[in-house]
Formats: structure tokens, sequence, C-alpha cells
């Protein structure tokens, strides 16, 4: 049984506007899978239709049940954390977690309340008013109040928005345990170093559409096929005109120049000591997955 | 369980701002007591042994609960509408049935604590002899479920709070100052008596103020079954809005 499958699902809004266009894949279970989308490619439409809130054509299953027809055992497995910030301005974040765990039927979880609370860095706000809290705290209270019910399958929209550094990587070191507990998970984020650090798999959507969907290593792989470029510092602006048909960009005594592999590495090397140049310092920029992004968009 | 932690915190959401919700309205009550009841303590009633402070009291007291089931369901929607945090509601797995349910009880329990304690308020002005207990259960439940889902439907249908208070001030406010909470209709000139005749609200009216006098315009059993069918559909409407998404969802 998929984790989460989604088959043929459309979604036209009432304007006419097609956020999602025949968008099809499947998470297995224990899969922690990145979704890659600029603003506006249908990534906060699809997942308010996995998690019911949104109308669709076609059909989703989430651990073996259908949206359309079994809503309500189907969202008894899904934790969303959603983009926009939301809080309930009567309730302290003890109360706010507490009905959120009454929402999903859960009434003895005060332990887990309880760590959920430490893990996010909010246990001194325990008793606070969600309205005193900051942008960062609600954030993470919007990531407790995901996890309250211990749900199978995880799903996180643009979770880290707002957050310092220091929270931002305990809650990835805490999603990552969840993850190694068995849950899959499925992020969207716009920091793309996540991406690559967290996800075994990562989804491209554009336009409504899938545009790619490989396992890491197969995106590193083609990582490699992307040219990648190597800046080189040399002493007093010193250069050698042999490799100016390489150079990409010049700032200062520092010259980007494209690299094809080691060889040509070792190439502009020799070059450059045999033509007398003194390199200060080289740096290779190895081509990211921002990069495969916008080849795959092909911008 | 997720129709009960739904209910109990609505509950909890309005027993925390107990001076709006339940000293307003006990104020109010008691204003309109005082004054309307020494005012017009002269006033024919229509009805042999009570007064017009006696009157005065049941209809007050409807007032109340009608206005506060509205004001539960409409501003808790609105409100979690403008705040994002319905999101937590629709994305948990409870039925679109159970969350209306849920909502629609807590409203009719806040109109009936708050009618408890404008009767508690304002009993002390007349002298009320109780007639029927059953009629005024009844209608402050029904009537209040029905103002309850009408509440449910600004809430749905509104989204900013000024379209919410204008569905109070021009649907709400009108439908309860001409359902005969005040004055006996029968003493209405007769345009102003055929219009009465359209309120809804009348007949719940009539009927609590039968519980607490024994003494009504209208049939009573018309009065039950017209504000029971009356009270399934406005609920029908409202759970249909919601269960369509309209305004919520999308």
């Amino acid at each position: 049984m998929f984790a989460l499958e989604i088959n043929n699902v459309n979604k036209i809004y009432g304007n006419k506007f097609k956020a999602l266009d025949n968008v099809n894949f499947r998470l297995a279970q224990g899969d922690f899978i990145g979704l890659l989308g600029v603003n506006g490619a249908g990534k906060t439409s699809l997942i308010s239709s996995i998690s019911g809130v949104n109308s669709f054509n076609g059909e989703i299953k989430v651990m073996g049940h259908d949206v359309l027809r079994d809503l309500v055992n189907a969202k008894k497995q899904l934790g969303v954390v959603p983009q926009e910030l939301a809080f309930d301005p009567f309730l302290t974040v003890m109360q706010t977690l507490k009905f959120q765990s009454g929402l999903y039927g859960v009434s003895d979880n005060q332990a887990w309340i309880d760590e959920l609370l430490e893990r996010m860095h909010l246990t001194d706000k325990a008793h606070a008013n969600t309205r005193s809290l900051s942008g960062g705290m609600k954030r993470r209270l919007m990531v407790a109040q995901a996890l309250v019910h211990k749900p199978a399958v995880i799903i996180l929209d643009e979770p880290t928005v707002g957050v310092d550094v220091e929270i931002r990587k305990n809650i990835w070191e805490f999603i990552s345990k969840l993850h190694k507990e068995g849950h899959t998970i499925l992020l969207t984020t716009h920091y793309l170093e996540e991406v690559e650090q967290l996800c075994n798999k990562i989804i491209m959507i554009d336009k409504g559409k899938v545009i790619a969907e490989s396992s890491k290593q197969e995106l590193i792989e083609k990582a490699n096929g992307l040219p990648s470029s190597i800046e080189i510092e040399t002493m007093d602006d010193k250069f050698t005109s042999e490799l100016d048909g390489l150079v990409l960009s010049k700032s200062d005594n520092k010259y980007t120049l494209k690299l094809e592999n080691n060889k040509s590495m070792m190439q502009i090397l020799n070059t450059l000591t045999a033509s007398g140049v003194v390199i200060e310092n080289i740096n290779i920029n190895r081509p990211k997955l921002e990069d495969i992004f916008l080849d795959y968009l092909g911008r | 369980m997720p129709f009960y932690a739904i209910i109990k915190k609505e509950i909890y959401r309005f027993s925390s701002i107990w001076v709006q919700t339940l000293i307003g309205p006990l104020t109010t009550a008691l204003l309109y007591q005082l004054i309307f009841g020494h005012q017009f303590s002269s006033i024919s009633t229509g009805i042999d042994g009570i007064n017009y402070a006696t009157f005065l009291i049941p209809g007050l007291i409807i007032m109340q609960v009608l206005l506060n089931a509205f004001g539960n369901g409409s501003s808790s929607l609105i409100q979690s509408k403008y705040s994002g945090n319905i999101i937590f509601i629709l994305m948990a797995p409870v039925s679109q049935f159970s969350m209306y349910m849920a909502y629609l009880i807590a409203s009719i329990i806040r109109g009936i604590l708050v009618g408890a304690a404008v009767l508690i308020g304002i009993v002390w002005f007349g002298n009320l002899p109780f007639s029927h207990i059953w009629a005024i259960i009844y209608f402050a439940i029904l009537g209040s479920a029905i103002t309850g889902g009408l509440g449910l439907i600004g809430g749905i249908v509104c989204e900013k709070f000024d379209q919410l208070a204008g569905f109070q001030s021009f649907v709400m406010v009108p439908l309860i100052y001409l359902s005969g909470i005040f004055f006996n209709i029968q003493h209405f000139s007769d345009f102003w008596k055929s219009l009465a005749m359209l309120d809804p609200f009348l007949y719940i009216v009539d009927g609590f103020r039968y519980g607490f006098v024994g003494a009504n315009n209208f049939a009573i059993e018309y009065g039950a079954i017209f504000v029971f069918v009356f009270a399934i559909i406005v609920n029908f409407v409202g759970y249909s809005l919601l269960r369509r998404g309209v305004k919520i969802k999308n």
C-alpha cells in the first residue's frame, strides 16, 4: 500500500484557472519527498486537495483511504502544516494542542504534547495566549498541531518560513527523527539545501503539472551533467589570454571559468601556472538543486 | 469526540469573554425592563391578570436567547475564517454534519445560558406564573436553533465583519422587534399586524410567552409545528452551504 497516491488529479478554480493539470505520483511508506515549484506552481492547491479542503477531479488516496469516498479516515492519517499563519486567538498554546487532539479523537497524549512543546521550543509558552506569540512561534505551534495525533503521513507546506536558523535546524532534526520512525513526509520549501539534505525523492511541479519526479541520487547524477564553474583569484590581477574563451565573468581579481570536467580543471591550472599567473584562491562551483530545477523549467 | 471538542471549545470561547456574552445582554435586558416596564406600566397587555412588566419579561429573555444564539455561530465562524484557524477544523477528520451540528449546539447552549441569566436578572420585576415549562424549554431551544442556524448561514456566507453586522442590523433586529417582544401584536395597527404575521420570530415569542403566562395569540400546536419546520429548513440551508463549502473551501 502506498502512503499517498495521486491519480489524474485536476483542479480548476471558479475563475477557470487550472491549478492542477493531470497530476500523478505515488509516495511509498517511509518516503521523504521534496515538492518543489515556484510560487503559484500548484503546490498549495495540491496539498489542499490531499487534505480534503479543496474539491478536485481525479483520485487521491492516503494510506489506502480515498479522499473523496472515505475522507474522515484519510484525514486521520494526515498531519498538515498549512502555509498561511493561522491560530485561534481565544486559546493558549496548550489549549490549542488539546483542542487539536480532540479534533483527531486523541485524549491521552499529554506526554506527547509535552515532547512536542519541548521540541518546538514552546514549553515556556505553554500557557501563553496564541496572540502573544511571535510569527516564528506561531509557525512552530502549527508544526506541533500537525503532529499531535502522530499521523502516518506528514505534509509540511513551507513550515520554516520566518523561523530563525537555530530553531529551523532543530525542527528539521525532529522531522528527520519522525521520518526515521517510519512517518512519510511531503515537504515544500524554498530552502533547497534542506531538500538536498533531507529528502530521498524530489517532485518538481510547474503550472500545475509534474515536470520531474526522481530520486535525489538521479538528480545528483543529472547535476553532474550540468556545467560547473571554477572561481580563481589571481595575484595582481594577472591572467592569460589563452583562457579567454572559458571566462564566464570577472570581478576584481576573481575570474569565473566554465568547467567541463576534472581534466579541464587540470588543464586550466596548468595553463595559468605555465603563464606565470600566481593563484591565490580556488573555488569550484558544483551545480545545485536550484540549477537543476531551473534547468527543468528551461529558465 | 471531534464533535464534542468543537462544542467544548465554543463554550470555552464564549465563556472566556463573559462580560461581553453574559453581562452585556443582562444589562440590556435590565435597562429595557426598567425603562419600558416603568414607562408603559399602564398599557393593557391583552392578557387577564398579566401587567406590562410581567408581559415584558419573557419577551426580553427570548430576545437575548435569539440574538446570542445568532451571535455565537456567526461570530465564531467569521472570526475563524478571518484568522484562518478554520483550516484546522476543515482538515480534521470531522464530517461536515458533525461540524455543523457542533456549532449549532454550541449556539443553542449559549442562547439558553444567556436566557437563563437574563431570567434570573429580571424575573423579580413581575409576577410570572410559569404556566407551561415545556413550552418555555421547547421554544427557547427551537428559537435558538433557528437563529443559531441563521448565524451559521451568516458566518458562512459573509466574508467581512461589516457584512455580518449588516445582516444583523437589517434582518435580525427588525424581525426581532416586530415579533411582539415589547407589545402584544393585537394592539398593532392592521398594517403592522399583517407585517408581523409574516415574521417567523413572532411564533417563537408567542409560544415562549405562552410558557410563562399561559396565554397566547395563536394556537400553540400550530406555533410549535411552524417553529419546528422553520428550524429544520433554516438548518438544512445552513448545512447545505457548509457541505458545499460556500465561501469556506477552495
